[in-house]
């Protein structure tokens, strides 16, 4: 307990930054993802095959492998990259190739005929996008884009391995100093408080997310959940 | 900064040596959280009092929380209490924990699909709860869950990459420690790159192969 008030300060940057992190990527992922993901849903095969290529590329590399590439390569490549912007960088590449295939599922659920009455009664082809078929596709999108959040989140305790500052980083140095200083490694006590605090915050948008499956009803065409 | 491929011919031994160490732990793992998904969906489906809540918190408890924390934990943390496992044991074990977890819901979601019908024809048929498992329920339910659990075997692998962190010599670690001395960062991750989707491709392939094989008979 003593950890805990003794490094409050230091704590609290961790996972303020682990927060900001997420949030950034957050933001990046979605602009991308809303744009790839409604680009493939069109009738133009070279695009289509162009994003389910850049799709299944991100999805098949091991995360940890894409950072470091990022975090390593940029600089050889005469990129002068921060920490949190390689792995800002490399999450972002990984979270929006999952986020396309939910959107791109999302927009699919929504039953042609919408789209074809739409058309009927005379509406542009943008407004039956922003008017017909994405309020409607959100049903299926949004439980499954918090389940995504959930993965992000989780995922930016890569942050540790490059040097940002986040909350399993505070975890391993907290580690290492009290090591060095009392003889007595508390890694026990600090990684099950880490596990703790990232389970709380995962379990509630864990919770969020079938929450909003259960309010919105399950949608027809299943979006599988992407998995880390 | 040319892309410079004689380095890698030259490395190829190296990263041979890692690759194999990859697909040993994955294998190994991939086979133990099997064996704990088949326990824990058990454990779920016949309601064991005390033991189905502790398995149902297990699996919140993996799926909530960063792979990489809790590889921490079990490398780091438990042999502070005592608990010292050797590197390659605390590869497998952590892996085997992670997948186990999903590959729990995989098998619970193939079961819940086993229609009341389905029951009910079994009893008219005079069959015991056993048997109906046996013979009907589990044979449906692995069909309708292999897709998600084949998922899980390729994203168990891709995942044994955070067992460079802890600095078992698997293939990411190996092109880390090559990086190191070498600084040929492009061509390494390159490499590796191409390596990681080779397998997953491979394993996609074979995975896509079984489950058509299995859908044979259900095809009008």
């Amino acid at each position: 307990m003593e950890f805990v008030i003794e490094n409050w300060g230091f704590i609290s940057k961790g996972l303020l930054m682990t927060l900001k992190l997420a949030l950034v990527i957050l933001l990046f992922t979605t602009v991308i993802s809303v744009l790839l993901g409604t680009l493939a849903t069109l009738q133009n095969r070279p695009l289509r095959w162009l994003i389910h290529g850049y799709v299944e590329l991100f999805r098949s590399i091991p995360l940890i492998v894409n950072v470091f590439f990022i975090f390593f390569g940029a600089p050889l490549l005469g990129i002068d990259l921060s920490p949190f912007a390689a792995v800002t960088l490399g999450l972002t590449l990984w979270g929006s190739a999952n986020g396309i295939e939910i959107v791109r599922g999302g927009l699919l659920s929504v039953p042609r005929h919408q789209w074809k009455s739409a058309w009927a009664l005379g509406l542009r082809p943008w407004h039956i996008y922003f008017h017909i078929v994405a309020p409607q596709s959100l049903k299926a999108i949004l439980p499954a884009y918090t389940g995504l959040l959930t993965l992000l989140v989780q995922a930016t305790s890569l942050g540790a391995l490059v040097g940002v500052g986040e909350f399993l980083k505070v975890g391993q140095i907290i580690v290492e100093r009290s090591t060095m200083m009392g003889g007595e490694s508390p890694a026990f006590t600090v990684y099950s408080a880490v596990l703790i605090v990232y389970f709380v915050i995962c379990s509630a948008l864990t919770w969020l997310s079938r929450y909003l499956e259960r309010r919105l009803g399950r949608s027809a065409s299943r979006i599988t959940q992407p998995q880390p | 900064m040319s892309f410079d491929f004689d380095y890698l011919l030259m490395q190829w031994p190296a990263l041979l040596d890692g690759l194999w160490m990859t697909l040993q732990v994955s294998a190994l793992s991939i086979v133990l959280s099997l064996l704990i998904g088949v326990l824990g969906a058990g454990i779920r489906l016949f309601k064991v009092p005390v033991l189905s809540q502790l398995v149902a918190l297990y699996v919140e408890l993996i799926r909530n929380t960063p792979i990489l924390v809790q590889l921490f934990f079990i490398f780091y943390g438990l042999p502070a209490v005592g608990m010292k496992l050797s590197l390659y044991w605390s590869g497998v074990l952590c892996l085997s924990l992670w997948a186990g977890a999903y590959q729990i819901e995989n098998l619970r979601g193939g079961l819940a699909t086993i229609d009341k019908g389905l029951r009910e024809a079994g009893m008219a048929l005079n069959l015991q709860s056993r048997q109906f498992f046996r013979l009907i329920a589990i044979p449906i339910a692995f069909r309708i869950s292999l897709p998600a659990m084949l998922n899980t075997a390729i994203s168990l692998l891709k995942n044994s990459a955070y067992l460079q962190t802890i600095g078992l010599a698997e293939l990411t670690f190996v092109a880390v420690d090559r990086i190191a001395t070498d600084f040929r960062a492009i061509e390494m991750f390159a490499a590796i790159c191409v390596i990681y989707l080779a397998l997953v491709a491979v394993l996609a392939l074979i995975a896509g192969r079984l489950e058509a094989r299995l859908q044979r008979p259900f095809q009008q």
